[in-house]
């Protein structure tokens, strides 16, 4: 075949997918952004819960191609499950061999640190072995030129036959000189296979001599060896370790608040605007209070999930976070997690759903899942305005260090439920071993400002499209059951209109069920409201009660609540309901927004069901436990 | 199988021998013998850490953490002292060599 010919046919329109492997910390992510312009969309592949960001662009040739970010993987070989990275690698690629992923072809582009090129290369030995066509990327060209060194590339091709190219991923040519050479390799009809028998150790050796011992991997080494020493230091450390994670932490509830309170406000502005369009009736109220609340619900996350995810890449790209890990592991594993789930678990403090998503810096997939199954019963920061209204009503006569030592005991009680359970769950339903720990320690390196940018473009998008409309569609379902009157009940005249929704109805049906743990009817409205968010139980019981923005100031619906009787005169609730309903609380998954977040993050109902239930239980268990010895005890 | 608190390699004695775990801070060690299932051996070097590959102990986190370790073909890991415990290893280099 004549070379004009194939130039020919192979610029028809068709489609080819290029994809980037290569090991974790090869520098991979740089070349994707570089050849990419920072654009990606996650790819849509079914059963696969990492992401794989992809983008199209345009080859030399005309040719258009689907760059594939695939995970960073050390082996295509070695018997790995499908749920962890390497899994998604391996199954993306026989995908691609059997053609069933893309019609057209495709080419396989393996990114190598040439400053490991003795460990890069032991991949391309497999890749070559499973004969996929292969280009080779050597990256940081500027640290070997730097160096005065040079990679012998022709030496390299000849050894493994698969084209080599150097590039540099923060030079703006390194996308020409890719693209062309994955356009080289698509003409080429007839390509010799690459080489599946050589020695990687002796080919590195041979191409580039010596390269460790070269000044400026000196140089950088002593870096790394130096923050090593300061960041890793056997009491230093952890001290260090703890107060980065508390500046995380305080970044996500604090800087995120003020924002919050912006969005709050918009909301506030388009209700008043939606109160003057459509008046006071049902409509009004189900599109200002179902849907518009739910879309507020949403937008408060955004900050939250934004921040947490730039701090979570900056951790990351910056090579920390493997040391954190080191730092905690041991304390971790205690419990059947490993030091990748500290940050998430610490995280689900201010809130499960950010937290939720960061567990995706946990590689181990039985280990994300328990993580992620544990993370709601961690105390999160909407739990407080209920606790504030529980003690303020039942506990305010009692002490300051009463109240200051019930708020610590609630918070410590969520943190044991969830290592408990975690435990629990490890050797049960999570039973399996756990990825062997051998984890990469990658030298300090400074964060690329537009990875970390789109990171987080990301997250937020991600979020708005698959939890945030879960979250809509629940918010006007809860607003149906709040508002709804329930056909065939009648309420007294001067009675709130709540008393004959469908939710009051559910409240009374239940009541039997919940009374041993001293909770009304009432209380069960008040814990429907609040499935949509946890501080929505204030406002609902302020509903119940006929007191106007309770969850503003809470004092009047304490004292209502205080003051309840039964018909027979006696108190309707005492400390022990309280303390039934604070055990609730800590242990139940109120939250559709955390349910959604499990839901997206499994891609399953499965799981989130599992959770569901199983907070469900401990929580209502917890209760009537609480109550009954409360009484026992002659707590009133 | 030996456990990773076990009596650490004595590093004056030329060629001692022992499991990684047990490899004293700064001492060089080469890889003799992985004691594990085939596939965890194969994934293991894939990473790197094979039998003939010389790793420098760097450090090792507190309360029986992870090792901290340096491979001589440019890789630096954190390896859990369970899994270093089962990587027989020899004395190339001592601590103050």
């Amino acid at each position: 075949m004549s070379a004009a010919a194939v130039t020919k046919e192979s610029t028809a329109s068709e489609r080819c997918t290029i994809a980037l492997v290569g090991r974790p910390n090869s520098g991979k992510s740089s070349i994707y952004n570089r050849m990419t312009g920072g654009n990606a969309r996650v790819g849509n592949y079914p059963g696969i819960t990492v992401d794989v960001l992809e983008a199209e662009l345009e080859l030399p040739s005309g040719t258009r191609a689907v760059v594939a970010d695939l995970p960073g993987l050390y082996s295509v070989e070695g018997a790995v499950e499908r749920d962890t990275d390497e899994g998604v690698a391996r199954s993306f690629l026989d995908r691609l061999r059997e053609g069933t992923a893309e019609k057209g072809r495709f080419v396989v582009v393996q990114v190598i640190d040439p400053t490991r090129l003795a460990l890069g290369l032991r991949l391309t030995r497999e890749l070559a072995k499973a004969n996929l066509p292969l280009i080779i990327a050597l990256t940081h060209k500027d640290i070997l030129a730097s160096e005065g060194r040079d990679v012998d590339v022709a030496r390299l091709e000849s050894e493994i036959g698969a084209p080599v190219v150097l590039v540099c991923a923060r030079d703006a040519d390194a996308k020409a000189t890719l693209l062309a050479a994955v356009d080289d390799r698509l003409r080429d009809r007839d390509p010799a296979s690459p080489r599946a028998t050589f020695d990687p150790a002796a080919v590195a050796r041979a191409v580039v001599r010596d390269v460790s011992s070269s000044a400026e991997t000196k140089r950088r080494r002593q870096l790394t060896e130096r923050l090593d020493a300061v960041l890793l230091h056997p009491v230093v450390g952890p001290f260090l370790f703890i107060g980065l994670m508390a500046l995380v932490f305080a970044a996500v509830f604090l800087v995120a608040d003020p924002v919050t309170g912006v969005f709050d406000t918009l909301i506030g502005f388009a209700h008043g605007g939606l109160d003057r369009l459509l008046g006071k009736g049902l409509l009004a109220s189900f599109v200002a209070d179902g849907i518009l609340a739910g879309a507020g619900t949403v937008l408060a996350f955004m900050p939250q999930i934004v921040i947490l995810t730039v701090a979570l890449e900056l951790l990351e790209a910056s090579g920390y976070l493997a040391r954190g890990a080191f730092l905690v592991d041991r304390l971790l594993r205690l419990l059947g997690l490993s030091g990748r789930s500290f940050l998430p678990l610490l995280m689900g403090h201010a809130c499960a759903v950010p937290a939720i998503s960061a567990t995706r810096v946990v590689r181990d997939p039985r280990e994300r899942l328990t993580t992620i199954l544990v993370l709601p019963l961690m105390t999160c920061s909407a739990r407080l305005p209920t606790y504030a209204l529980v003690l303020s009503t039942f506990f305010s006569e009692r002490s300051a260090l009463f109240r200051a030592a019930l708020f610590v005991g609630l918070y410590f009680s969520g943190i044991f439920a969830a290592l408990l359970a975690s435990f629990v769950l490890r050797r049960t339903t999570m039973k399996g071993k756990s990825l062997p720990l051998v984890l990469e320690m990658p030298s300090y390196r400074m964060p690329q400002a537009s990875v970390v940018a789109r990171k987080g473009y990301n997250a937020a998008r991600r979020f708005l499209r698959d939890v945030g409309t879960t979250i809509v569609i629940a918010s006007a379902a809860l607003w149906m059951l709040l508002s709804i009157p329930m056909p065939g009940v009648s309420r007294e005249p001067d009675a709130p209109p709540i008393e004959s929704s469908v939710a009051a109805t559910i409240g009374h049906a239940i009541e039997p069920i919940t009374r041993p743990a001293g909770f009304d009817w009432r209380i069960d409205v008040g814990l429907i409201g609040s499935f949509g968010a946890r501080e929505l139980m204030v406002a609902t019981m302020g509903v119940v009660y006929g007191v106007e923005d309770a969850e503003d100031d809470p004092a009047p619906l304490a004292t209502k609540l205080r003051e309840a009787k039964r018909p027979d005169g006696s108190p309707l609730y005492g400390p022990r309901t309280g303390l039934a309903l604070l055990a609730f609380f800590v242990l139940a998954c109120q939250c559709m927004s955390t349910v959604a977040a499990i839901r997206r993050e499994t891609s399953s109902i499965r799981w989130p069901a599992f959770v569901l239930a199983y907070t469900y239980a401990l929580g209502y268990g917890a209760a009537v436990f609480v109550y009954q010895v409360g009484g026992i005890l002659g707590i009133p | 199988m030996v456990d990773g608190a076990g009596s650490s390699i004595d590093v004056h004695e030329a060629n001692g021998r022992g499991s990684l775990a047990s490899a004293t801070i700064g001492t060089s060690v080469r890889i003799v013998g992985i004691v594990l299932d085939s596939s965890v051996a194969a994934w293991l070097a894939a990473v790197g850490l094979q039998e003939g590959e010389e790793v420098t102990v760097l450090r090792r986190a507190a309360l029986g953490g992870p090792l901290h370790i340096r491979t001589s073909s440019g890789g630096e890991f954190a390896i859990a002292r369970e899994l270093a415990a089962h990587l027989d290893v020899i004395v190339v280099r001592g601590a103050n060599a």
